[in-house]
């Protein structure tokens, strides 16, 4: 929910609540002050209802006693003189508005009457005497008569003795109540309950009005007799109590209505205001986030919304300059301005996108021998003379878009051209640009370019690949000793390939897909085969065999060489090993590349396979071509030292082609020397090569070394060779490099014929692809 | 209303007093709750003679609002003189059948007595104080008493046959008249009453 309905719809579900609240509570008291107040009135009306009863009571009591008292009245009545006394009962009875007198004997029996339905000779209800009255001759209740209610008082008549009862009578008619209702406030209903039921006799209110359930009543009993009860009931109707206090309620009602409204109205507004700074902040922000830094945030406010707009402001402009710089840093030569690499390649590939249409040519170009600046003339002029170049190529103007400095002495820059025969003459222009000497404070320095050119075509889309195929170029330029170079469809690297083959190596150590091969050297002299040369072969699962040449060279370049020498020594010694156990004496030659010299921890492996696979040093030999030392040839004496102290057999190999000095020879702690297989191909080529095979046989001898002598084709090469001295032969004319079983069954064959015995033919046809016939 | 049981419980002693002109009767009355009777009249009609009339008088006084005496017997023709005792007014009223008569509101000494010559019970009032009551019980026969507080009283009369009647305002139930003879010797009557009616009640005249 967003920040100002939540703040807006909370305030108002508070503010909700506490009406509620307010409006419960008064609408509670309302309606018990209602209920109270009803309570109230009833009972005053009770009070006011028995005191008139009262008063009327005392007044038909003066009035009866009057009469009673009334010397003629007495006269009539002991002279029994009826007409004169109804006509006293009716004068009597109009003068205080009873509606009914009578006059009864002693025992009840009606005498004579006026305004009644009594006949004389009926026996009247006199109503009981009040004992607590202050004399005891009167006596007043309640009577109906012929449907209507009457207050009776009856008062004894006495002449002096009492003799009769005059009764007198109020009736309860409409108006009487209607005056009783009138001053208590309250309905009044008389009700009558006779044999046939209760009766409303008369009411101030409609019909069962008083049986509600919302109207409050009180009872007062008037007379209870065996068959005949009145009743008065005082009654409030709650509805018409409650209307002064529902109106109140009402008007809180409409005020809490128009409140919450006013309210709903100030809430969202405030909340609008505190929320849409805060929405332009986020826009802002979200402004920011996406690398815009220019936006204005638009919040104009002297409030806490207003101090944060302001510090989002500054930081927003803090950040511009921090991007800025970075951006900078990421992508700008710091020394001569010009875009690095990563830019250079974002940029060509946009360009490259754009312009899909027109060719874009690249050029990467190298200072030649720019080292030698820095270290003749100091790196201050070095950094004088790119920033120098970096402004020349960019002065260019056919380069449209972009230049760059690649590496410390190399640039690159591309462009769109018209056409793509235009590439070369593109190429010339720089070439141009760069031929005058750079002038460093007035000394004038010569620049040697070489120049790399590559041009888009459908194949090389990506600027990365663009790149590439300029770098090929400049690789070719450089080595056939041009300025330019344009590349080549057929240049194409096989980097991809060789990735590929780098996991596939892996690969094949790991499950393993090399396979030892094995080529016997023979001693010349006895042509006893005294060990054999270790060389690898990869089961390729897809491409076959390959020999060393197709993954040795990229073995050592990825420096996956000594995982590989690694595996060679372990299997090799393993093998050896199983040979020694079986009583053949056989020297197994493994070959170790320079880079494996590097390995600081060559001679403890080398100790570590010998101890676990149990084989004498001696019956292991390790070829060392010279270039292995010739990097750092303190480091690889040390090893070589560790290593000839186990008392393994070292060897080196190509002898004769490097350059390493007699100096460095003579303090190898080597055994023997291997010669290159140049010498022995030039010896059967040339009879006039003899000499210097015989001064490398000479000097391996002259050392203490034996020498060993490989490529081996001919029987009058390897007759050559013996006559020159040399001690060991290896090569097609005793056998090819072969697996391990097809050795051991050459062995079993080679044992089979007595060792001093005349060579023969000795055909292993099913070998025929890996063995060369032996001729002894 | 209270009502209290009615119980005659009236025992009558005679004693004959044995060849003599006149005998005395004493009666004795208590009632029933054991008090001496007073204002209780008795009267004894000869049986076998009867008695010249008599012209007497007799007077009924008007003291602090109240008859005095509040019951009284008279011979059939007595004049009875009410003069008024008190400083304010009285009236003088009879409703009673055998003698009815209004003296009007006068102070001091009426101008002139009231004649009772019809036997009956006389019921007086004040028609301005209505509790003002007096019972005058008129006679034929010379022999009659008014018992005082004592509740005994003495009576000579000649012997011979009587009828007895006893009378007072609030008894109830009051035993029928009855013959009596008296000799020349004294005779004690006693008799029990019970008075203890309503107050509104007054008891019948025994004819």
């Amino acid at each position: 929910m967003a920040l100002r309905t939540r703040i807006a719809v909370t305030f108002l579900l508070l503010l909700a609540a506490v009406l509620a609240a307010a409006l419960l509570a008064v609408s509670e008291t309302n309606r018990r002050n209602v209920e109270r107040d009803a309570g109230v009135r009833l009972d005053a009306g009770m009070l006011a209802f028995s005191r008139l009863l009262d008063s009327n009571r005392r007044q038909l009591t003066h009035a009866a006693h009057a009469v009673a008292a009334d010397y003629g009245f007495r006269d009539a009545v002991s002279t029994n003189d009826t007409d004169t006394l109804v006509s006293v009962l009716e004068n009597s009875g109009t003068r205080i508005g009873a509606a009914m007198v009578v006059l009864t004997s002693l025992d009840g029996e009606v005498l004579a009457t006026s305004g009644s339905q009594f006949r004389p000779g009926m026996h009247f209800p006199l109503p009981p005497v009040r004992m607590d009255s202050i004399d005891g001759d009167n006596a007043s209740g309640f009577i109906v008569d012929n449907g209507r209610i009457y207050e009776l008082v009856a008062v004894q008549v006495s002449s002096p003795l009492p003799v009769a009862w005059i009764a007198m009578g109020f009736e309860l008619d409409a108006a009487a109540v209607r005056e009783l209702a009138g001053i208590t406030g309250l309905n009044v209903t008389l009700s009558v309950k006779s044999a046939r039921g209760w009766t409303d006799t008369v009411s101030t209110v409609a019909a069962d009005a008083i049986r509600r359930d919302d109207v409050v009543t009180r009872r007062i009993e008037l007379s209870k007799s065996n068959d005949t009860e009145i009743v008065a009931v005082l009654s409030r109707s709650l509805a018409a109590a409650r209307a002064p206090f529902e109106s109140l309620t009402r008007a809180l009602f409409l005020i809490a209505a128009i409140s919450l409204v006013a309210f709903a109205f100030a809430a969202f507004w405030l909340a609008r205001n505190i929320t849409r700074p805060l929405q332009d902040l986020t826009r802002a922000v979200g402004r920011m986030r996406d690398g815009s830094y220019d936006g204005v945030l638009g919040v104009q406010r002297r409030d806490e919304l207003g101090v944060l707009a302001e510090g989002l402001e500054l930081m927003q402009s803090a950040v511009q300059t921090r991007d800025q710089a970075i951006r900078r840093l990421a992508y700008e030569d710091t020394l001569t301005g010009l875009m690095n690499r990563t830019a250079f390649v974002a940029s060509l590939g946009r360009a490259l996108g754009d312009s899909a249409a027109a060719p874009v040519a690249v050029a990467v170009i190298n200072l030649h021998r720019f080292r030698r600046i820095n270290e003749h003339l100091g790196y201050s002029v070095g950094d004088a003379v790119l920033v120098k170049i970096a402004e020349r190529l960019a002065a260019v103007p056919s380069v449209q878009s972009a230049v760059a400095r690649l590496a410390a002495d190399q640039f690159a820059a591309f462009a769109t051209l018209r056409d793509a025969d235009t590439v070369q003459a593109w190429g010339t222009s720089l070439l141009v640009a760069l031929s005058e000497p750079v002038f460093v404070e007035t000394q004038p320095i010569d620049i040697t370019p070489t120049l790399g050119l590559a041009q888009a075509s459908p194949g090389t889309a990506s600027a990365d690949g663009l790149m590439r195929c300029a770098d090929l170029a400049l690789e070719r330029a450089r080595r056939e000793k041009r300025a330019l170079a344009l590349f080549e469809a057929a240049q194409t690297p096989a980097a991809p390939d060789q990735l590929s083959l780098l996991g596939e190596l892996r690969h094949a150590v790991e499950h393993d897909e090399l396979r030892l091969f094995f080529q016997p050297k023979i001693e010349l002299e006895t042509h006893r085969i005294v060990g054999a040369e270790v060389l690898l072969r990869w089961q390729h699962p897809t491409r076959g065999l390959l020999g060393p040449a197709e993954f040795i060279p990229f073995a050592e370049q990825t420096g996956f060489i000594r995982k590989l020498t690694r595996w060679t020594l372990d299997r090799a010694i393993e093998q050896g090993a199983r040979w020694h156990r079986a009583g053949k004496a056989l020297t197994l030659a493994v070959n170790i590349s320079a880079d494996d010299l590097g390995d600081a921890r060559l001679d403890s492996r080398v100790a570590g396979l010998l101890t676990r696979h149990q084989l004498p040093p001696p019956l292991l030999t390790l070829e060392i071509t010279e270039s292995g030392f010739i990097e750092d040839p303190t480091r690889a004496l040390r090893i070589l030292d560790a290593i000839a102290a186990l008392g393994v057999t070292l060897s080196i190999d190509d002898f004769g082609t490097g350059y390493s000095s007699l100096s460095h020879l003579a303090r190898m702690p080597v055994h023997e020397v291997k010669i290159d297989r140049t010498f022995v191909q030039g010896l059967e080529s040339d009879p006039e090569f003899a000499p210097v095979v015989r001064s490398a046989i000479d000097m391996g001898h002259g050392l203490g070394l034996k020498v060993v002598a490989e490529g081996i084709e001919t029987e009058a090469a390897a007759r050559r060779l013996r006559d020159l001295g040399c001690d060991i032969a290896q090569g097609y004319l005793y056998a090819k490099p072969m697996p391990l079983e097809a050795l051991e069954l050459w062995l079993e064959g080679r044992v089979r014929v007595p060792v001093i015995a005349v060579p023969v033919d000795f055909p292993i046809e099913d070998l025929a692809d890996t063995v060369n016939l032996a001729v002894y | 209303m209270r009502r209290y049981r009615r119980r005659v419980c009236a025992l009558l002693v005679i004693s004959l007093a044995p060849g003599a002109f006149a005998g005395t009767v004493t009666v004795d009355v208590t009632t029933t709750t054991g008090i001496k009777a007073a204002d209780v009249v008795i009267v004894f009609d000869p049986l076998d003679a009867t008695p010249p009339p008599s012209h007497g008088k007799a007077t009924i006084d008007q003291v602090n609002k109240q008859y005095v005496p509040r019951v009284t017997v008279v011979r059939t023709g007595t004049a009875i003189t009410f003069p008024n005792s008190d400083h304010i007014r009285h009236q003088v009223y009879s409703f009673s059948k055998p003698n009815k008569f209004t003296l009007k509101l006068y102070a001091g000494s009426p101008p002139t007595p009231v004649n009772f010559d019809q036997p009956g019970l006389v019921v007086l009032g004040c028609n301005i104080h209505d509790h003002m009551v007096a019972f005058v019980g008129v006679v034929d026969s010379p022999y009659f008493v008014k018992t005082p507080p004592s509740g005994t009283a003495e009576l000579t009369m000649p012997a011979g046959r009587y009828r007895m009647r006893v009378w007072h305002p609030n008894e109830i139930g009051a035993a029928p008249p009855r013959e009596i003879t008296v000799s020349g010797e004294a005779m004690t009557i006693p008799l029990i009453i019970d008075l203890q009616g309503a107050p509104t009640a007054v008891a019948a005249w025994p004819e």
